[in-house]
């Protein structure tokens, strides 16, 4: 019965705090730009009105048009299942778990960028291509991340490769670890297409990566396709506030506390990247990717010739 | 125990600027990411252990005043005079020179790996990174185009070597060290006079440029 309720409250938390993560990134580049910008809570206000609407669906689409942004929208919840929260254990956990990680997000990013062919539009079909171009890209750098930390971990399990930190072990691994969580923000940067990559708030579609690829959707399916970006966001950053914060705490709230400050903190950071830094050009991002594979890839280094 | 924790990370530390320096073609930034390293460098005779005696306040504050306060200070200064603010990425792309700096550690660990050392090496780290930084000092060097970009570059190698005689920290004599601030201080020195002259010569700072004859 504990198990029951303690799942079902990681789940609706991971709904409902999701999009506040976008709305303190909105917030903390307003105030970098010396405005006031949007209320903390409107991320919340925009999905409540698309749920409200109703479709407007093109007649050159199929099926698949209609499908895409619930299979995103499930697939990353699915994957929110397999990650710890901070201290909240993942209920689902087996061997080799982390390539059905990754490949969750793949397969929500293949349904995108069908349904962005589907509509036939010549702009949504640049951006589905250059989408894919970077994936690639970031999908082995992702990988040479997990690497790392398996070698550390020596499991292949993700709860064990990221929850079980302690202290002490970032006294014994610290180097390889502080080149993992560099490479894998960088990562997370690409895989959630914010500035320096793409910017999400942008409206020149040439510019566009993401964005570009989810024009022709609307009402409650672009509801859907927000609260997916904002859930990845949330899925993707727990990643990256679990492996930099090892939860000792014995009390569950303070932990709680800990990870939810944590996550916070880390939608500030991005929010902070973006006020500073520009949009680097279409070009220069193999670049950018190519810097977090070498930093991962002496992260791998160190770490062998600690276990060798 | 926890000054060889310190000691690793700011070893990686180092190395990561090294090649956040490769990945950078901004004049400006690449000055100040190498007066981060070089900041970073002056800590590393502290975290070394052992007690703390005049030759190392001796080395740490040298290192501070040179090469975190006056070249990156008189760097700066070229790059303003000179008006330009980015080097060309040169003949490699920034995509290979990093994938090439990623090889070079690999390499200075496998090199390090084959050294055969006798006396105290502190941390595994200590000699793979000193490599590594020698490495990527010597790519920047010789990969990019423009002058203040590879007095960098000879500064990154600089630091690598820095890095390797802290091995022989405790037997060097202080006034070896001295020298060698000498050498890099006026090393720099005459570089930015040539770099000057480049400068007013040619109208630009492009030493590839150099080897084409002109009538």
């Amino acid at each position: 019965m504990i198990l029951v309720v303690s799942v079902l409250l990681r789940f609706v938390a991971c709904l409902l705090f999701s999009p506040f993560l976008l709305g303190v990134i909105g917030k903390t580049k307003a105030f970098f730009a010396g405005k006031k910008g949007p209320p903390l809570l409107q991320p919340y206000y925009d999905i409540v009105k698309l749920l409200q609407k109703s479709g407007v669906y093109s007649l050159t689409t199929t099926w698949i048009f209609r499908a895409a942004p619930l299979i995103s929208m499930s697939a990353v919840l699915i994957a929110s299942f397999l990650i710890p929260f901070g201290d909240f254990k993942a209920p689902v956990q087996f061997w080799g778990d982390v390539i059905l990680f990754a490949y969750l997000f793949g397969l929500a990013r293949f349904f995108t960028v069908l349904a962005a062919l589907d509509t036939g539009s010549s702009f949504e079909g640049m951006g589905a291509n250059r989408e894919i171009v970077f994936s690639c890209l970031s999908e082995v750098v992702l990988f040479l991340n997990f690497t790392v930390l398996v070698v550390l971990s020596k499991s292949f399990s993700l709860s064990q490769m990221i929850g079980d930190r302690s202290w002490a072990s970032w006294t014994a691994v610290g180097p390889s670890l502080i080149l993992v969580i560099v490479s894998y923000f960088m990562i997370l940067l690409v895989e959630n297409s914010r500035i320096p990559i793409d910017d999400p708030a942008t409206h020149l579609e040439l510019t566009m990566i993401h964005e570009v690829m989810v024009l022709d959707h609307g009402g409650p399916d672009y509801a859907f396709i927000l609260h997916a970006s904002a859930i990845k966001l949330f899925v993707l950053g727990s990643f990256f506030v679990t492996l930099l914060i090892p939860f000792q705490s014995h009390s569950l709230v303070i932990n709680a506390a800990i990870f939810f400050a944590g996550m916070t903190g880390l939608a500030v950071v991005i929010g902070i990247v973006e006020s500073v830094r520009a949009r680097l050009r279409m070009n220069r991002i193999p670049s950018f990717i190519t810097g977090a594979f070498v930093l991962a890839l002496f992260g791998l280094i160190i770490a062998l010739a600690r276990a060798s | 125990m926890m000054t060889s924790i310190w000691l690793d990370m700011a070893l990686a530390v180092i190395v990561i600027l090294a090649i956040c320096l490769l990945g950078t073609s901004r004049l400006g930034s690449i000055v100040a990411l190498f007066a981060f390293q070089s900041s970073i460098l002056a800590a590393v005779p502290f975290l070394l252990g052992g007690e703390i005696g005049i030759h190392k306040l001796v080395i740490t504050i040298g290192t501070l005043l040179v090469k975190v306060i006056f070249i990156p200070y008189m760097l700066l200064w070229a790059v303003r005079h000179v008006s330009i603010r980015r080097d060309s990425p040169g003949i490699l792309g920034v995509s290979t020179s990093l994938l090439l700096g990623g090889l070079l550690i690999a390499l200075s660990f496998f090199l390090s790996s084959k050294l055969v050392l006798s006396g105290k090496t502190f941390s595994g780290l200590l000699i793979p990174s000193a490599f590594s930084t020698l490495f990527i000092g010597f790519l920047l060097l010789i990969s990019r185009t423009k002058a203040i970009t590879q007095v960098v570059g000879y500064l990154v190698m600089e630091n690598g070597i820095f890095l390797f005689a802290l091995l022989l920290f405790e037997t060097t004599p202080l006034l070896v060290e001295l020298g060698i601030f000498l050498d890099i201080f006026v090393g720099v020195f005459v570089m930015g006079i040539i770099m000057n002259h480049i400068q007013n010569e040619f109208d630009h700072m492009d030493t590839s440029q150099l080897k084409s004859l002109k009538e």
